[in-house]
């Protein structure tokens, strides 16, 4: 600090460099955030006359059978989406961690689905998961299993956007765990091999737990993820059949913005998300805070 | 910074070397290249059937390959129904947003990292904590502020609200961190202005992380959806992804020609990430998540 005194900073150049950004932010993410708990006490029909109605879009989401629905499926999408995609990253980045012929191409190979855009892959799949014609029914077809109607029963519908968000974020999260791989001391493997360990043993008395901080973040980020899925679903089922993907930001944007307008329940919804997107956020920096500290 | 990418042999592997354990690494090879095709395997059959007519697409069984590679699919979506323009919408609001982005991102991490003044702490928890609560989460609130400025059906609607990324500012803070304080105080002993330093040595020495955070902001702006499905919501503002989504339900546009457009949309993506792919994979580790 007292080395600062002779080149001394203008005080006012700060502020004007984090101006731009902070207004841009302010105006486009914290007082619509802040102004989000307001909006919520209000209703509307047109979106344009707003109504006082206190804490009634509140209770009338809270009695909404289709709200409850988009919040089971919202959580059973998030616990399976986590879990499973978490595991697979795993397994593929300790896989290509070990692997030297061919390691960038793999590595990018699986990574693609990660740039592609989500509306998209959205479109791919429920072209190639059609019942009566899709690629996927002619191969089961051909070689005589039974070709279900993957994006027509709910319970398989759901089971397919779980899949298809794993087969989308597969290659980042192993990108994640490959550069935490790489920081454990190759010596340590060594050591372990002198003491006759094997593989498996070396995986989970030495890789796991080393690379647990990084899959802490891992699971965060993909918790986070899961719970603002959207945009791939919205082209691969629509949300369908009847209700079964509908998951919770589709919700808000049905009720915010396609008719019949239901500007109440969608504010409130959108607060309540909020709040537990905020919740996983504080989550996400204690254990960062706890990483630290370690 | 270039040892992650650095071609070093890791994990228990290092020793053996070249005398690995022949079973145990084929096994692996296998699963590895099995599991990428399968992976890859959608996107390819969608890039061969884009050449694909009607009927060709509705043949039982299909055949792998199309009867010709002739692109009239292409030339019939962007010509006849205004793919074109689709196309170039989201050219100009990626552009665009992009430029902004780095432009206004950059100055708020240069005076982040670089500056102490009162708030700055403040300024950035609240950007920290914000990182993780994207557009659509506030959809409505923020949907309102754009209306009341005018801003709904405009290239400006579409470029704005999504270029103050917190990611961004962190992500440029973190390596801006790393440049010598001394290199700041010279140049200001010798007179130079605070903006000519963030222009003639912050730029320059920030540039690999401003490219990472270019790469990134292209493919965000380039896939976007829910947010110019909102702002967008006359035709000829459409973006790719909002045509592609819209035409596809309303069932208006053939699907040879949807599936065309889908594979053109997607392709200046891949092309981004196989050419910068070691920036990429770099800039995901380099997150503060190493």
């Amino acid at each position: 600090m007292a080395r600062r005194r002779r080149g001394s900073a203008p005080r006012l150049a700060p502020y004007l460099f984090v101006l731009p950004n902070m207004l841009v932010f302010g105006l486009f993410t914290i007082w619509p955030a802040i102004n989000g708990f307001n909006i919520s006490l209000y209703d509307s029909s047109n979106g344009r006359t707003f109504e006082y109605v206190g804490t009634e879009n509140y209770e009338r989401i809270l009695s909404d059978p289709a709200y409850w629905e988009t919040a089971r499926n919202t959580v059973v999408y998030t616990i399976a989406f986590v879990v499973l995609v978490t595991a697979a990253s795993l397994a593929l980045a300790i896989l290509l961690n070990a692997q030297q012929r061919g390691k960038g191409a793999l590595r990018a190979a699986y990574f693609v689905p990660v740039v592609i855009s989500p509306v998209v892959v959205g479109l791919i799949w429920s072209w190639v998961l059609t019942r009566q014609n899709g690629v996927v029914n002619e191969l089961l077809r051909g070689v005589g299993l039974p070709a279900p109607g993957w994006l027509l029963d709910p319970a398989l519908a759901m089971i397919v956007i779980i899949l298809v968000g794993v087969w989308v974020n597969l290659g980042f999260f192993t990108m994640i765990l490959l550069a935490g791989l790489q920081s454990i001391d190759p010596n340590l493997y060594e050591a372990a091999k002198l003491d006759g360990a094997t593989v498996w043993k070396q995986v989970r008395q030495i890789t796991l737990p080393l690379l647990r901080p990084t899959t802490m973040v891992v699971v965060i980020l993909a918790a986070i993820n899961g719970f603002q899925a959207f945009d791939y679903i919205w082209t691969l089922t629509g949300g369908g059949p009847v209700g079964a993907t509908t998951l919770m930001v589709q919700y808000i944007y049905e009720n915010a913005f396609q008719s019949p307008i239901q500007y109440g329940l969608a504010s409130a919804a959108g607060v309540i998300f909020f709040v537990v997107v905020f919740g996983v956020t504080m989550l996400n920096y204690l254990v960062g805070r706890r990483r630290e500290a370690m | 910074m270039s040892t992650q990418t650095a071609a070093r042999p890791s994990g228990w592997h290092s020793t053996t070397g070249r005398r690995a354990p022949a079973t145990g690494s084929v096994v692996r090879g296998t699963i590895l290249a099995a599991g990428a095709l399968a992976i890859l395997a959608p996107v390819v059959w969608a890039a061969l059937s884009s050449f694909k007519t009607q009927r060709e697409l509705a043949q039982r069984p299909p055949s792998p390959l199309p009867e010709s590679f002739a692109p009239d699919n292409y030339t019939q979506a962007l010509g006849e129904f205004s793919f074109g323009q689709y196309f170039m919408n989201s050219v100009v609001v990626t552009v665009a947003a992009t430029a902004l982005t780095l432009l206004i991102n950059s100055m708020a991490a240069y005076a982040l990292s670089k500056y102490n003044f009162r708030g700055r702490d403040t300024l950035f928890l609240i950007t920290l904590s914000t990182i993780m609560i994207p557009i659509q989460v506030i959809l409505l609130p923020v949907y309102q502020v754009v209306a009341n400025l005018g801003m709904v059906n405009s290239y400006w609607g579409l470029i704005i609200p999504p270029a103050a990324t917190p990611t961004g500012v962190f992500l440029l803070r973190q390596y801006m961190l790393s440049i010598p304080d001394e290199l700041i105080e010279a140049a200001r002993i010798d007179g130079a202005g605070e903006f000519r330093i963030f222009r003639k040595i912050i730029i320059p020495l920030s540039l690999p992380a401003l490219a990472v955070l270019a790469i990134f902001s292209v493919i965000w702006r380039w896939n976007d959806f829910l947010w110019p499905l909102i702002v967008a919501q006359r035709e000829s503002l459409y973006t790719l992804p909002v045509a592609l989504a819209q035409f596809n339900s309303q069932l208006v546009v053939p699907f040879n020609l949807v599936l065309a457009m889908s594979v053109l949309s997607i392709l200046p993506v891949i092309i981004i990430f196989l050419l910068l792919q070691r920036q990429i994979v770099t800039g995901v580790a380099q997150t503060g998540l190493k």
